[in-house]
């Protein structure tokens, strides 16, 4: 593995290591999303580059465009979440009482 | 150019570190602006300098904006940052881990003696990554259109998903 492969991947698995043990926010959930969304277009370019397949070239701006579309749903759900409950902490998520 | 490469996959990695540990999504979102520079620092070392400021545009002008606009319904009166315990015990267990992820690899980076190659040479005007980028126009016009539609539609999803007063899709807004 070439250290650009070691870069974007551990990028990957970094951010979905703060994806899965998320904390306090929503808000860094979402984030550690956009980061992996960023090592995808990164691997994306990186590969395209490398393996001189430029025809390839197109994929890593499709992916941005259906990343744009992903994070502002996320950020919708965000926002219905700090109207429901009045912030975005997932301790106040608590409506099934257990 | 090879140890400018090396800072840039180093900020790389480490950015993200940053925001994996979850600090105030204040710091998250530095994070992923620093994160998102350096990855376009690679790509131009690699050739691709459409591709990188069409990432600075999109990414840190479009989406990051708004992320940044919406960390004020994240608003504490102590924000955390990396000096708090717990974000710091999460960043050192990250580091430790990509210490040991490396470590494997290690033999075969040969010490670091690695250049990239850029093989178009200098003072181009047409390149690699815009030529690419092009045929999205012509051969990829279907996804071009598709896309363009799953954006409009992702307009009315957020439309639908934050009306309020019950009559939307979420009741309980």
């Amino acid at each position: 593995m070439t250290p650009a492969h070691f870069t974007f991947s551990t990028a990957f698995l970094l951010g979905l290591a703060g994806l899965a043990f998320h904390r306090t926010h929503l808000l860094s959930t979402l984030l550690c999303l956009e980061g992996m969304m960023l090592s995808l277009f990164i691997a994306l370019s990186l590969w395209t580059l490398e393996l001189n397949t430029t025809s390839f070239s197109a994929s890593p701006m499709l992916l941005l465009a259906f990343s744009a579309c992903e994070a502002s749903a996320g950020l919708a759900l965000l926002v219905a979440t700090a109207r429901t409950h009045g912030t975005d902490r997932l301790k106040n998520l608590n409506l099934l009482q257990c | 150019m090879f140890y400018v490469m090396c800072i840039f996959m180093f900020g790389l990695v480490f950015g993200l570190m940053v925001v994996a540990s979850n600090p105030s999504p204040y710091f998250g979102a530095l994070g992923l602006v620093v994160v998102s520079g350096m990855g376009c620092g690679m790509l131009v070392g690699h050739g691709a300098p459409f591709l990188s400021l069409v990432l600075f545009l999109i990414y840190l002008g479009g989406m990051l904006v708004v992320f940044a606009y919406s960390a004020a319904l994240a608003a504490e009166p102590y924000p955390e940052a990396l000096g708090s315990r717990s974000v710091m015990l999460n960043a050192g267990v990250y580091l430790g881990g990509a210490l040991i992820g490396a470590s494997f690899f290690w033999g075969g980076w040969f010490d670091g003696l690695w250049p990239t190659a850029d093989e178009a040479g200098e003072l181009l005007m047409s390149r690699a990554d815009a030529g690419g980028v092009a045929l999205m126009y012509s051969f990829g016009g279907l996804m071009l259109i598709l896309s363009g539609w799953v954006l409009l539609l992702t307009l009315f999803v957020v439309l639908e998903v934050c009306r309020g007063s019950s009559r939307g899709a979420l009741r309980a807004v």
